[in-house]
């Protein structure tokens, strides 16, 4: 048998794809540049959103832009957590040697999580309903890095 | 609703890196369909493809699999979600009254794309995957979590539907030969290394290179093609909001939706005691407990309890199921075509006794967000 021949495709067409985020969340993204978190709130079920949206997908209505909004804290509980060795981009998924603990976290305040790493919490000490707070990124850019994670309160 | 049934079906082996061209494959899955129904290429009237145009690196990908697929000059079209959302395409063109036979084929072959990578285009490109948290690896460890924190089920209760699987598997010559262990243990199961806390490796339906394809036929063809139809007696499709952060990941709503529309429609009120074999498609082993309870075979929390063994009280996934192998694109379309096999008596090794109704199911998205269950029967 001959040897097997393989054909990749290293990328020589790169289609590289620019996203507007829209109204609400670049809101949102403004806020987070200046290191604070914010919501909105659906008028007919009150569910309160992190991010921000545009439509309660439940209730099938449009939350308006110039209302609703909520000036949120910047602590949380821990709903859920996973602790993974792997790590995934666009390009590649690896296995690290380092374990890193990521968290569904509800901002107080809100009815939905957000997903991020949870920093310098051992693995024992994790409890689901344990109190967070938000840690941010020295320097912020306005997107969705400027949450570094999470840490222990 | 009129009856629609399956006339034949074909699977390739699964393989971790299949020695075959990607077109091969599909001919040989199609080609191998239409032999086994003793039909001709020209009695085709429509194909469905179920393949996924980031795990094929093309786009419109099916425009390069219509002579393989045994499309040439036939109406043919794509789903781009799982193989048995395919067959839902598929039963719907027979009950426009417009089709004699219909091919479904579905698969990909994972060896050839970084399946994580293309995964994360599933995550919202604005929020979710500049920084990539959310991916299916987490996911995974995020929904086992969800289900043994609520219902203070153990790891090990987990681990035993991995075990029995894998055992299943082995009996199952078209499984990944990688995904088969008669001699697997519980343990062999929780110390398989950590995959996303608390899922570990061995409870992983590992992503393979894999094609399969299914014939569907109106009532009238169906008897004339074969003596030993399987009837496709209900449906249901379902699915649940996008983000992982709104959704209750303890249980699985859509399924719950799914299966009862589906039992609506065949006349099933007690699934338990009506349905003699069930092929769910589980991605993770966690997932065919949360399934079984949402389709009502269990209590919620109480699925682990079940005896789902070949000849338990309700066999689950005698082929091994999905952690026998999983072929993106072709993994509920092979649930299918098992639980049809079952219906035959064509299950060689694995066979349930006495088999009249089964379910199949198909999922797709992150923490099975989307799932489709059928209910088929056997004999005319």
């Amino acid at each position: 048998m001959t040897e097997k021949i393989v054909v990749a495709n290293k990328g020589l067409v790169r289609a590289e794809f620019a996203f507007w985020v829209g109204q609400y969340m670049d809101k949102f993204f403004d806020a987070l540049e200046n290191k604070k978190l914010i919501g909105n709130k659906c008028p007919k079920c009150n569910d309160v959103f992190v991010p921000p949206r545009k439509i309660c997908g439940k209730c099938n209505i449009t939350i308006p832009l110039d209302q609703n909004w909520i000036d949120l804290p910047e602590t949380g509980i821990i709903k859920n957590y996973t602790i993974t060795p792997y790590k995934i981009n666009d390009r590649a998924s690896r296995k690290v040697k380092k374990s890193q603990i990521i968290g569904m976290i509800q901002i107080d305040g809100s009815n939905t999580c957000i997903i991020y790493r949870l920093l310098d919490i051992d693995p024992e000490d994790i409890k689901i309903g344990m109190k967070v707070k938000v840690e941010w990124e020295e320097k912020t850019n306005g997107d969705p890095s400027d949450i570094k994670g999470f840490t222990k309160i | 609703m009129q009856r629609v049934g399956i006339v034949g079906y074909n699977q390739v082996k699964l393989y971790s890196d299949a020695n075959y061209g990607r077109y091969e494959m599909i001919f040989e899955a199609v080609r191998g369909a239409i032999d086994s129904a003793g039909l001709k290429k020209k009695d085709i009237t429509t194909v469905i493809s179920c393949t996924n145009d980031y795990y094929e690196g093309r786009t419109i990908s099916n425009c390069f699999t219509v002579e393989v697929g045994g499309g040439y000059m036939a109406d043919e079209s794509k789903v781009e979600m799982d193989g048995a959302h395919a067959v839902l395409y598929g039963l719907m063109r027979i009950l426009s009254g417009n089709h004699k036979l219909a091919v479904i084929w579905g698969g990909s072959m994972a060896s050839c794309f970084p399946y994580h990578s293309a995964r994360l285009y599933e995550t919202d490109p604005t929020w979710e995957r500049p920084v990539a948290y959310v991916n299916d690896i987490s996911s995974a460890g995020f929904q086992m979590r969800a289900y043994l924190q609520k219902y203070g089920v153990n790891n090990e209760d987990i681990a035993k539907i991995a075990v029995k699987n894998r055992k299943n598997a082995s009996k199952n010559p078209l499984a990944l030969e990688e995904a088969k262990n008669p001699n697997i243990t519980i343990k062999d199961v929780l110390e398989s290394g950590i995959y996303a806390d608390p899922v570990t490796e061995l409870m992983v339906a590992q992503p393979c290179d894999g094609v399969a394809a299914l014939l569907l036929a109106p009532e009238k063809q169906a008897l004339k093609i074969t003596d030993n139809p399987v009837w496709i007696t209900g449906v249901g499709y379902s699915q649940d909001t996008y983000y992982l952060g709104d959704r209750d990941l303890s249980g699985s709503k859509s399924m719950e939706v799914a299966s009862k529309m589906a039992f609506n429609a065949a006349g099933i009120k007690d699934p338990k005691s009506e349905i003699n074999v069930a092929e769910l498609f589980e991605a993770y082993a966690h997932e065919e407990i949360i399934f079984s309870e949402a389709i009502g075979f269990a209590e919620k929390g109480k699925g682990a309890e079940l005896n789902t063994e070949i000849d338990g009280e309700i066999p689950i996934n005698p082929s091994g199921g999905a952690i026998g192998g999983n072929p993106p694109c072709g993994t509920g379309l092979i649930r299918i075509i098992e639980a049809a096999k079952q219906l035959r008596g064509e299950a060689n090794g694995y066979q349930v006794k006495n088999a009249r109704k089964a379910i199949a199911s198909g999922q797709i998205g992150m923490c099975a967000q989307n799932n489709i269950l059928f209910v088929l029967e056997g004999g005319n």
